[in-house]
């Protein structure tokens, strides 16, 4: 605190800037180094880079942009000064391989310039199919494709060895002739220049690799900014001969959370207005590392709650870390139907809600929770909720099978199976599809590498799909990984059943073929050393199921972990879901460990481990951010609200009106959570975003509202029918003996859980003693067409609050 | 009334203008149109004018978008002289105006040349068709790749839609901006929020049972009463006991003022009629999802619309083209353009409304080895008709294989620089991105050379 307040005064001695690297080297001609000039206010480190003015000794040898890039000229030695007002400081430089450089490395130096570049990526000549004939593989990750494609090619007219200015690539990377990307490298950039040689040394993809590089080095790898500062990273290349070069120039920096923290293509860091955090991919040549951001609130004294558990205490820390001061405590009207909605997809009664309120034991939270938890609906909820991710369409199962598969989900609930049990039960299944079991799942991720690929995502948060087509862009993940997992389940086979109907078989399998080179990849589990199965005829997928349930699998426990944590807290701590890696970190890395560890050691007790997140305090925060945290969304200072899946919403309303939905074909008084055909026509289902069940994503659910939404409540002849009906709620309040309080109580109590305010008692129960013209138009009709319309006002004005129509 | 000037010096969120507060604001007129809102961006762009200089006259949108990516040489732009492999199979025809060919698939539309303006020189950088689509809509490369799938977020840009609507409000009571027979992918309402993004038709005009679900009146209920209910929830929701009302809960709200603005207007259930029309014109139009989708954008920018996109897909004709391109998709699109220029004309409303149509990209001048043609935004078509624009014209030209513009290079800045101006909107108008970083609506661009008379 001290040096901050001299380093403030102007009499001070102010502190020295602090150059990164200390001293430069560079070997290449098209080679560059990112200097970074750091200096020290208050104690926090700043980044000058952008500020100070550079200046070279010898001219001839160096320059520097004023952004801090240092390109060499010449071979030879000199010293760079950086000067901020009258401080200033030398980085001695030396330049070597200018006048003799070593031949440029088609797989380092030339993939690099392709990728920084985007000419590889997805949506130019990377995808799939290429770009107008012109195909490389994505983000450069297959090199002697891509060399033939450059060199060989179109008869080789893209490389030109005789005038390499004239070579059609350059032609087109500098737009000189009509290129569908535009111009995507300046002549007499470095790019350019290196290019040029590349050509003119004989476009060669033999350059013997002496140096191939084996890591990144970010600096810094974790960064603290005050909002609207900018940083600059540098990164380099660490060799396996132990050397290292800049990178920065032909690296990749994206921003998992640019209204955070953004990241520009020379690796300048820029914090926005709002505190948060964010991490950064570096990415070079298929290497990546990851920069932690953080941008605190200032001058938030942090007062720690009390804390019921680890996850209180955990949180409570991150939450310090960055100065976003946390809610109160919800009260108890919205715990019940925070609790009931999350945990079973069930509204609360009146009559529930009244008892619940009235208890005044100190635990009736943990009580209630308990009794969530051994409710029928609550395997009736979490059925519907897997259904969808494992992919239960009636269209593509068929009707038995997705009764079938809905069954099994069902009793596993019901019986709380382990989940380390009930993935062994998917990933081992066999049988009839139409009999209770999961067999069904077979159908629907039909052929081995879907299989592979969906169960990767869903169980493992691991997104192999991406390296079905070449190298994952963000992961160690390769092609190889991808044929490796897939193999597992080679030996699966739908077979019609003498009986008929279809039955799902595994024995055996075999080892599927690299995509590309065709050579065949031994089955193994993700980053496991191939599997070993014995007999030939056995069923490969146990080996799999042991490897994902043993205590020490890195991916399942962790992955539900974060899926049942976003589902009970609004947002997972690693978003997407089911995309977990290094390079997307949780927003809170130690509670994900910690939840992790908790599932393992409660066995993977669904049941318990849920009591554990909605005793802690963090669940039990009311939705009202405390002063300060209102723009927080990442880490839990407050009660996130949440959509309600289209089912719950349309069960909801049934419920408080008292009117059940008739669906076609199915029993009266089914709930619309219990509908197992996905492709049952409703129009409320569909406007409220049910999904239909083509992917493994639980992102296929929409929980975006729209206009359509709002006029189905407010004007469809459906909803107004449930209000109005002869046997509905409001009817039966409606000709009660209840004098008008007591009716708007117990229409609030059915909707929103709580007991009316007095503002809006106020307001409504003028209702009850309105003109005859106020309800008619014309004065006609009785005083029981009053009450009854005063009655049927009131329920629709609250099954139209917000607070209705969500989770708060 | 609180007002908010969207040109008015920067209001952070930081600065304790929070996104609720954002989404209240504006809130009190209908539509949020006419309010206040708009006012800054228009007087500017007023001023800006030079006395007996052209002026705006676009009071509506309609905007055909073309989704996939419409061929240039096989419609609007043919090379008769190229070889095979470029030109395509079309053969060129005549057109009302001397001297411009289009293909003897645009037939409709050629007689009616001198009634619009081709620009055969559009052209930008971005090849893919998600990327492609939120560029032409937004002006902003896209932030995310192509192929992903782009879920919408309050991140990205305003659609172009959401800009006019918020800029110019419903000169009715139907939504200013509305989708249809689907929503525009890339269509939404970005940083705006909710309060600006399109009401979208999700049903099809051509299909005789055509309508706009819960618009119609309830039976039994007076409006004595339904006025009842709407009041009583407007001052419920009004005090929220504290609750935040933030994200989805926000979004939900400013939908339910919409809905009901929407329900209690006779006029605006009318213009969702679209079975009122006159079968003549109906077939003049073309009984096509396309065909009926413009002339319902006609009865809804009568109804006070102001920026109506449909979205017509299918133009990603990578493999075997022609045969779908000569039946399925250029003469229902032509015909449909034509009819609706010409029915604007009759009625007076063309000097006022500006029909646009164009797509994400073009074609790649060659036709590829599965007879299709593949990605091409070098070289793209735009059709502009009405709202005063100089009618009769080519602007801009393409190399001799349709491939690059050869003169008048027209970007998505100076397109969207231009779409703006003609409705008096200033696209130098800052407005404040999520960081609270103050950004124009368009990030530069210069009006088409010519287009405006």
């Amino acid at each position: 605190m001290l040096s901050l307040l001299l380093a403030a005064g102007s009499a001070a001695p102010a502190a020295d800037l602090t150059p990164h690297p200390a001293a430069l080297f560079i070997d290449r001609p098209e080679g560059a180094e990112q200097i970074v000039i750091l200096d020290a206010i208050d104690g926090h480190r700043v980044d000058r880079t952008r500020e100070v003015s550079f200046e070279v000794a010898d001219v001839r040898v160096a320059r520097v942009t004023a952004t801090g890039l240092v390109e060499p000229l010449a071979d030879g030695a000199t010293e760079i000064s950086a000067r901020l007002g009258d401080r200033r400081v030398m980085i001695p430089l030396a330049v070597s391989g200018v006048v003799n450089p070593p031949p440029v490395s088609f797989e380092q130096e030339v993939q690099a310039i392709l990728t920084k570049h985007a000419c590889n990526a997805g949506g130019c000549h990377g995808k799939a199919e290429g770009q107008n004939g012109f195909k490389l593989s994505l983000l450069g990750f297959d090199h002697a494709a891509d060399h033939a494609a450059i060199v060989s090619q179109s008869r080789g007219r893209r490389i030109n060895p005789s005038a390499p200015e004239a070579s059609l690539l350059l032609l087109k990377a500098t737009a000189t002739v009509p290129h569908g990307g535009g111009r995507k490298i300046d002549e007499g950039s470095p790019a350019h220049r290196r290019f040029l040689r590349w050509i003119a040394e004989g476009a060669r993809a033999d350059v013997p690799d002496d140096r191939p590089v084996v890591a990144l080095v970010v600096e810094p790898a974790e960064v603290r900014l005050r909002p609207g500062e900018s940083h600059q990273l540098r990164v380099s290349a660490l060799d396996a001969a132990g050397g290292r070069h800049g990178v920065t120039r032909e690296t990749d920096f994206i921003s998992n959370t640019p209204g955070i923290v953004g990241a520009s293509a020379a690796g300048v860091l820029q914090a926005g207005v709002i505190p948060g955090d964010a991490a950064i991919l570096v990415r070079h040549l298929g290497h990546v590392a990851t920069v932690r951001v953080v941008v605190p609130r200032e001058g938030i004294a942090f007062v720690r709650p009390p804390e019921i558990s680890a996850i209180d205490r955990l949180v409570h820390d991150r939450l310090a870390a960055l100065g976003i001061p946390v809610a109160e405590r919800c009260d108890d009207a919205t715990f019940l139907r925070r609790a009931s909605l999350d945990t079973i997809g069930t509204l609360p009664t009146a009559a529930e809600a009244r008892a619940f309120l009235a208890d005044p034991s100190p635990d009736k939270r943990e009580k209630f929770v308990e009794r969530l938890l051994e409710r029928p609906e609550y395997a009736d909820f979490w059925t519907m909720k897997w259904a969808d991710i494992l992919r239960a369409d009636k269209s593509k199962i068929g009707p038995q099978g997705a009764v079938a598969l809905t069954r099994w989900l069902h009793r596993q609930f019901a019986m709380n199976r382990p989940y380390d049990e009930f993935v062994r039960a998917i990933f081992t299944a066999d049988g009839p599809v139409g009999h209770e079991s999961p067999a069904a799942v077979f159908k629907a991720l039909d052929g081995a590498e879907v299989a592979a690929r969906s169960m990767s995502q869903l169980f493992f948060g691991v997104r192999i799909e991406c390296a079905q087509c070449h190298h994952h862009p963000s992961e160690r993940w390769s092609q190889d990984d991808y044929a490796a997992l897939a193999g597992f389940f080679t030996g699966v086979k739908l077979k019609v059943l003498p009986g008929g109907g279809e039955g799902v078989v595994s024995r055996g399998g075999v080892d599927l073929p690299h995509p590309r080179t065709g050579v065949a990849v031994p089955a193994a589990a993700l980053g496991a050393a191939p599997a070993s199965f014995g007999t030939p005829s056995a069923d490969r997928r146990r080996l799999l199921a042991d490897w994902a349930t043993a205590p020490d699998n890195p991916f399942l426990a962790r992955a539900i972990a974060n899926r049942l944590w976003a589902h009970y807290f609004g947002r997972g701590l690693v978003e997407p879901i089911d995309d977990l890696r290094a390079t997307n970190p949780a927003t809170n890395e130690p509670l994900l460990d910690h939840l992790e560890a908790r599932l393992k050691a409660l066995r993977f007790d669904l049941r318990a481990f849920t009591r554990e997140l909605l005793a802690s305090r963090t669940y039990q925060l009311a939705a009202t951010p405390a002063p300060g945290a209102e723009e927080d969304r990442r880490h839990f200072s407050h009660a996130l609200p949440k959509a309600l899946p289209a089912e719950v919403l349309l069960d909801a309303i049934c419920q408080a009106t008292g009117v059940r939905e008739s669906f076609n074909g199915w029993p009266e008084g089914t709930r619309a959570v219990e509908v197992w055909d996905n492709r049952m026509p409703s129009y409320f289902l569909k406007v409220f975003g049910r999904p239909v069940r083509a992917t493994v994503c639980e992102c296929e659910r929409g929980t975006e509202p729209s206009i359509a939404q709002a006029l189905h409540l407010i004007n469809s002849p459906e909803i107004e029918a449930k209000l109005g009906a002869r046997h509905g709620t409001a009817r039966r309040l409606a000709e009660s003996a209840l004098a008008p309080e007591a009716i708007v109580e117990e229409l609030c109590l059915a909707t929103l859980s709580r007991p009316p305010t007095a503002d809006e008692l106020a307001e409504l129960l003028p209702l009850f003693a309105a003109g005859r013209e106020s309800v008619t138009g014309s004065g006609d009709g009785d005083g029981a067409l009053v009450r009854r319309a005063a009655v049927e006002d009131v329920l629709w004005t609250f099954l139209n609050r917000t607070e209705f129509l969500g989770n708060h | 009334m609180e007002s908010f000037t969207i040109g008015a010096p920067a209001r952070r969120r930081c600065d304790g203008v929070s996104r609720r507060h954002l989404l209240r604001l504006g809130s009190a007129g209908l539509w949020g149109g006419l309010s206040g809102l708009a006012l800054p961006g228009l007087l500017r762009a007023q001023e800006a004018r030079l006395p007996g200089s052209p002026q705006p006259r676009a009071k509506n949108v309609i905007f055909i978008f073309l989704e996939g990516g419409p061929p240039q040489q096989d419609m609007w732009d043919p090379k008769p002289g190229a070889p095979a492999e470029i030109r395509g199979p079309f053969k060129p025809i005549q057109t009302s105006v001397p001297g411009t060919i289009f293909t003897e698939h645009c037939a409709r539309s050629a007689r009616i040349a001198h009634k619009f303006t081709v620009v055969r020189s559009h052209t930008h950088a971005d090849n893919g068709h998600a990327t492609g689509y939120h560029y032409v809509m937004t002006g902003r490369r896209a932030p995310f790749a192509d192929g992903e799938y782009p879920v919408p977020t309050n991140e990205h840009f305003p659609s172009l839609g959401s800009i006019v609507a918020r800029e110019r409000g419903s000169a009715g009571t139907v939504p200013p901006y509305i989708n249809l027979p689907h929503p525009m992918s890339a269509g939404g309402p970005g940083f705006y929020g909710p309060e600006h993004a399109p009401f979208v038709i999700e049903a099809d005009p051509s299909q005789p049972d055509f309508e706009v679900k819960d618009l119609g009146r309830l039976a039994g209920l007076s409006e004595a009463r339904l006025t009842r209910r709407r009041d009583l929830l407007d001052r419920l929701e009004a005090d929220r006991g504290g609750l935040p009302l933030s994200g989805r809960s926000a979004a939900m709200a400013t939908y339910y003022r919409k809905a009901n603005d929407l329900i209690t207007s006779p006029q605006a259930r009318a213009a969702f009629r679209i079975q009122d029309e006159p079968e003549k014109l109906r077939e003049e139009y073309g009984l096509t999802q396309i065909g009926q989708g413009a002339l319902l954008g006609r009865r809804l920018v009568e109804a006070g619309c102001r920026f109506v996109g449909i979205d017509a897909p299918g133009w990603d004709v990578h493999f075997n083209c022609f045969p779908s391109l000569s039946t399925d998709l250029i003469p229902p699109a032509d015909r449909a353009f034509a009819a609706l220029v010409d029915d604007l004309d009759a009625r007076g409303l063309l000097a006022e409304t500006l029909v646009v149509m164009m797509g994400e990209m073009g074609r790649t001048p060659k036709v590829n080895a599965q007879a299709g043609r593949d990605h091409w935004s070098m070289a793209q078509c735009i059709l502009f008709a009405g709202a005063g624009i100089r009618a009769g014209q080519v602007i801009g030209a393409t190399d001799a294989q349709a491939a690059a513009p050869t003169r008048d290079p027209v970007s998505i800045a100076d397109f969207r620089h231009t779409l703006l101006w003609l409705l008096g909107i200033d696209s130098r108008t800052e407005v404040n991105d999520p960081l609270g970083r103050p950004v124009p609506l368009s990030d530069g661009g210069v009006l088409i050379p010519g287009l405006i008379a």
